[in-house]
């Protein structure tokens, strides 16, 4: 090929920009889209359970409501996220309840009640909230009851009487 | 002889500009992640009956028909049906290790036929129940399956019958405060 030929085949090769083939991309895209807008949550309360909470599984379908968090794990007792007691496998310390109620765990109830205090107090400025003593309790599927009304016993006395479990749904 | 030449037209294909479209999933896909629930949560509606409110309600009810069911690791269920002063128990002993509860939902779903205006039951678990098993007994109770039988109530405002599947959704743990 001389030096005229060569000139020609320069000029005839392809530009050096190319396209990217992106229509299965977008497939893939459009499939996850698809799969995530399913899995969206629209409720207005979210409840984030600790990785070493295993909740109960149930066939409930009622969605969580806005109400104060309450969380009885294996290793202690949590009211929106604050810790208030230690729980030795599940069980209460003896220095934690009461002497002559042993139901009655006092550092939980002075907790629940300064959230009620404020909640009522809330309430009083606030014509559109109402204390309505709901509390949402995630407690651990594994511990036992006898921990478990302890805990509803001294929310009841501080006047959070509505009791919510939080468990897993399998629907 | 001149040669024949055919007209330059344009190709009728094209490639679609897919760039905008995936700018845009691209955006929507990480606040969809950030979003997204995996593990649905709900709750199961416990009320724990204030003392006074429960005496009230007990000298309201005292002529109506009452339903308790006992829960023990060591003894099974107890369901005892109180009616005018007038208790009917029945036992269900335990499966192996484990609590019947299969048995138990024939047996609620017998007392249910028989009481149909009745939606609450007192539920007295002992102290050793973990609450798995608690809310696997709330789950048996609360609704029937489909092949039992029709259950069919009295509605308060109109009087007519009407057909439900809730069989005792109203459960209430009776010894919080006590007992």
């Amino acid at each position: 090929m001389g030096r005229k030929g060569m000139g020609k085949y320069i000029d005839k090769r392809t530009p050096a920009t190319f396209k990217i083939q992106i229509t299965s991309m977008v497939d893939m895209f459009v499939i996850l889209l698809v799969f995530l807008l399913k899995s969206y949550s629209t409720s207005p309360t979210q409840i984030n359970p600790d990785k070493n909470l295993a909740l109960p599984v149930s066939t409930s379908s009622k969605p969580p409501v806005d109400a104060l968090k309450l969380v009885v794990s294996k290793a202690g007792i949590f009211v929106e996220d604050k810790k208030i007691i230690d729980l030795n496998q599940g069980a209460v310390n003896v220095s934690d309840v009461d002497a002559s109620d042993t139901n009655f765990i006092r550092a939980l109830y002075t907790e629940l009640d300064q959230q009620a205090q404020k909640s009522k107090s809330i309430a009083k400025v606030n014509e559109t909230l109402e204390f309505d003593g709901k509390v949402i309790m995630q407690a651990d599927r594994d511990l036992p009851y006898e921990i478990l009304r302890k805990v509803m016993y001294t929310s009841m006395m501080a006047g959070y009487s509505d009791v919510k479990i939080a468990v897993m749904s399998t629907r | 002889m001149r040669a024949f030449r055919r007209p330059k037209t344009d190709d009728s294909t094209y490639d679609l500009n897919l760039a905008p479209m995936l700018d845009i999933i691209v955006s929507i896909i990480p606040m969809l992640l950030l979003s997204v629930v995996f593990v649905e949560i709900t709750v199961v509606e416990t009320p724990v009956p204030q003392a006074v409110e429960r005496a009230v309600a007990a000298q309201e009810e005292k002529n109506e028909v009452q339903i308790t069911l006992s829960v023990s690791k060591t003894s099974g269920f107890r369901l005892v049906v109180n009616e005018k002063g007038q208790a009917k128990e029945t036992n269900i002993a335990l499966k192996g290790t484990e609590l019947d509860i299969e048995a138990l939902k024939k047996e609620i779903i017998q007392t249910k036929l028989r009481y149909p205006n009745i939606f609450r039951v007192e539920l007295n678990p002992d102290e050793s129940v973990p609450l798995a098993e608690i809310v696997a007994v709330m789950d048996g109770i609360r609704t029937k399956s489909k092949n039992d039988p029709t259950i069919t109530f009295t509605d308060v405002t109109t009087g007519k019958p009407m057909e439900t599947d809730l069989v005792f959704p109203d459960v209430v743990f009776g010894n919080v405060a006590g007992g």
